[in-house]
């Protein structure tokens, strides 16, 4: 079975619960007390993870530790439809890719603020929110022109890919960092959108959404 | 310069902006609302804030005809923004004082408009045809809205199906404070372009754009993007300029208390069954087999908001009074719907109504009062309904359906023509469990069955005739179904009313102590010494003229108390019961 290391507040960690959950995959956890404990930084995890960051997961001896590299290797193994990282479509992959680095830009900044806000973290907490705003507003206008072009999802699919769940979790917990989504209306909806896939579950701060059209 | 806007029309979302069950985050003039469309498409602009604790309804959950706060599940009717049901209490029939602040909403190319004190009609924009346009993205800016629309007179543009140029003729046609329209021209091609400045705050704005003509494909995405772009563009410039002044303070929007007309006290009037609103009957159908179903629409304005179990008094055209249950299913508050049975010992109410009354006449009725709320806490509701007792509980089973919450419906009836309201029922799928042309008997073996297996997170709603309401009363108990899981709503009160005894009644609170004497009540007596009581049927069946006992025994002969309220002699209908005690303290 998967072994999570894991930290209910960290969106990070979350990204793996949720796609984990839409995947129907079993797992167990390890929680880490990231605040106020710093269990990351400890030295037994250190070993696990030098770069002292969460989350990691362990699976068949595999430790893999990076949010965004988990979730290629959770959809790769356990989708057996294969649309959460669909291996056989080389321009969807490169798609995949070049969001799931914006979701690194995004808990660069949105997530940074919240950390400064919440946990108080030393950060240049206005550059982090002007950082997640310019953000926000490049995926505001993809998201717009992808509905109107008939596409619900970050990427070119009629489904949703892991580039979705990465993006997910930091964007709906930005207001905990001072980062309000009023000017993001696309964003809001396609953050309904994700909160109706099957298989949805929530972390602290994060709600679920309206039943959806009945099928 | 702002404050004069409160009164004008603004765009506050477009109507992409409302997709299905989705709750948008509007803001105007430094007032936030929650703008979401009900599944009949109504929509609806609201104060952005739950009346409990102050969340944003905004990420509240839109049901399709409730809005529900996400904090503490407060459910919020379509259209009249009352709140239906609080989950802490949910025994109680919210008060109708707890009606969030709604706000105007006009569909109109393409846009949502609303405005804090609007006055006139959502301007008429010539060479703008609804349906003959194209709305653009919404492009919010972090500038003031006169810094926009000064930037906005010097837009630049290419006509529709020529984007890929960039050489056209644009001149401005019409401009104000708030708004600008120009028109593009290049060769035979021609567009014209009306751009808003959404106030979004001090120092915040959307602009708001709307084309002539309509463009399909990749024409139209291509006439997007083009306005996208350079309105992006425009955006950067206004925000750079924007950053050169001083920043504004954020205005501050006054929350309202509570709406002044539901803050006043009503009217005192001698009599105190109330009829204020008026209604026409828009629509006047058989509903089923010797029932009239009539849908009754406000003259004006809205109706109030009403909960499942709720009833009207309905004041007919021969001067009598009746009472009929909301079937309504939640968020269906365009109007109210009834069904009337045809009484063979009608004493003038349903003859009146089935005979007279017709589609186009004009009804008062009261505001709606529910004395039979609905608990949505149960982890099963049995519903039982005899023949018209079908009303209330088709507006429960309605509620609960919506929610996805578990419930059976069994409607008792002497056969298939008579089920009410079959478009209704039809939508509560294998919930509805007909039981037709049983004798007494057979009914009361099918109630034992349907009754068997009480567990502790049920409860049960009965409404029909009285003899049936007493056969499954004595079936519930029988089969360890406490008192307090089983709810039941009369039509009338069939006891004979002793009224011989005669008695003093003190009340506590207004300091003041009346005879009862034999032939009168205490309702009677009450209302000549000056005391509005509500009321409503008058017989001791729907609950309205309630009071609390502190001190005495009552004489109870009503049909709503049960047996457990009865004996805690707490409680008394003033309408028909007395006392057997000399004197009766009422908390009143």
């Amino acid at each position: 079975m998967i072994t999570l290391y894991d930290y209910e507040l960290s969106g990070n960690c979350y990204k793996l619960r949720l796609l984990m959950g839409m995947l129907g995959v079993d797992w167990t956890t390890v929680p880490i007390d990231f605040y106020p404990g710093r269990e990351h930084k400890s030295e037994w995890f250190l070993k696990i993870n030098p770069l002292g960051q969460l989350p990691v997961i362990e699976d068949d001896g595999l430790v893999l530790r990076d949010a965004q590299a988990i979730l290629v290797y959770l959809a790769s193994k356990y989708d057996a439809v294969g649309t959460w990282y669909p291996r056989d479509n080389p321009a969807l992959l490169g798609e995949i890719g070049q969001w799931l680095a914006f979701a690194d830009g995004i808990t660069g900044t949105a997530s940074a603020a919240r950390l400064h806000d919440a946990l108080f973290y030393d950060f240049d907490v206005e550059a982090a929110r002007a950082g997640a705003h310019r953000l926000f507003r490049i995926l505001d206008e993809h998201l717009w022109f992808g509905e109107q072009e008939g596409r619900d999802w970050i990427c070119s699919a009629s489904h949703p890919t892991i580039a979705d769940i990465a993006c997910f979790p930091y964007i709906m917990l930005s207001e905990e960092g001072g980062v309000p989504r009023q000017d993001y209306p696309a964003i809001r909806r396609w953050c309904d959108r994700v909160k109706r896939i099957k298989g949805f579950t929530v972390m602290s701060g994060v709600f679920p959404a309206g039943p959806a059209k009945a099928a | 310069m702002l404050d004069t806007a409160k009164t004008r029309w603004h765009p506050v979302a477009a109507t992409y902006d409302l997709p299905f069950r989705h709750v948008f985050h509007a803001q105007l003039l430094g007032r936030e609302f929650a703008v979401w469309r009900a599944d009949d498409g109504y929509v609806n602009v609201w104060e952005n804030r739950c009346l409990h604790r102050g969340v944003r309804l905004s990420i509240g959950i839109n049901d399709g005809r409730e809005l529900k706060c996400q904090y503490h599940g407060w459910r919020y009717s379509n259209r009249t923004a009352g709140c239906t049901y609080i989950p802490a209490h949910p025994a109680d029939a919210p008060a109708r004082t707890i009606t969030n602040r709604t706000f105007a909403a006009v569909e109109r190319y393409g846009l949502i408009w609303s405005a804090e004190e609007p006055q006139g009609e959502v301007p008429e924009l010539p060479g703008l045809a609804e349906g003959e346009l194209l709305t653009l993205r919404g492009i919010p800016v972090n500038a003031p809205a006169d810094v926009v629309a000064a930037r906005l007179e010097g837009y630049r543009f290419q006509p529709n199906g020529r984007t890929d140029g960039s050489d056209a003729k644009v001149s401005v046609e019409a401009s104000n404070e708030f708004s600008v329209a120009l028109r593009a021209v290049d060769g035979e091609a021609s567009t014209l372009a009306v751009f808003f400045v959404q106030p979004v705050d001090s120092n915040r704005s959307v602009i708001r754009g709307v084309l002539d003509g309509k463009v399909e494909g990749a024409v139209r995405l291509a006439v997007l993007h083009h306005h996208n772009d350079l309105l992006s563009k425009l955006r950067d410039i206004a925000e750079h300029e924007a950053q050169a002044q001083p920043v504004p303070a954020p205005l501050e929007p006054v929350i309202d208390r509570v709406s002044p007309e539901l803050a006043e006290m009503p009217e005192e009037t001698k009599h105190g069954r109330k009829a204020t609103i008026r209604v026409e009957v828009a629509r006047k159908w058989q509903a089923a087999d010797g029932i009239a179903g009539f849908e009754l629409r406000p003259i004006k304005g809205l109706l109030p908001t009403f909960q499942p179990g709720a009833h009207i008094d309905v004041h007919l055209p021969n001067g009598l009074i009746r009472q009929y249950s909301i079937t309504n299913g939640p968020g269906e508050s365009d109007s109210y719907i009834i069904g009337v049975k045809l009484e063979r010992d009608s004493k003038g109410g349903s003859t009146c109504l089935h005979e007279t009354v017709r589609q186009g006449d004009v009804l008062a009725i009261s505001e709606p009062r529910n004395n039979f709320p609905l608990r949505r806490d149960a982890m099963k509701t049995i519903f039982v309904a005899g023949g018209i007792g079908i009303t209330p509980l088709l507006a429960m089973a309605q509620a609960l359906s919506n929610q996805s919450l578990n419930f059976e419906l069994h409607y008792f009836a002497q056969n298939e023509a008579q089920l009410a309201f079959p478009e209704k029922t039809a939508c509560l799928g294998t919930s509805l469990k007909p039981h037709l042309g049983l004798s007494p008997e057979q009914t009361g073996a099918r109630l034992r069955e349907i009754l068997s297996g009480y567990r502790s997170d049920a409860h049960l709603y009965l409404c029909g005739p009285g003899p049936m309401l007493e056969a499954a009363r004595h079936v519930a108990a029988e089969a360890g179904w406490p008192e307090t899981a089983v709810h039941f709503e009369y039509f009338k009160n069939t006891n004979v009313i002793d009224d011989s005894s005669s008695f003093e009644v003190a009340l506590a609170r207004s300091c003041v102590t009346l005879k009862v004497p034999a032939g009168r009540t205490i309702l009677d007596v009450m209302r000549e010494a000056g005391i509005d009581m509500p009321s409503s049927c008058e017989q001791g069946a729907c609950g309205t003229c309630l009071a609390t006992v502190i001190e005495g025994e009552p004489d109870h002969q009503d049909v709503y108390l049960n047996d457990a309220e009865r004996k805690s002699g707490t409680k008394i209908m003033t309408c028909v019961s007395r006392a057997k005690s000399a004197r009766l303290v009422l908390d009143l």
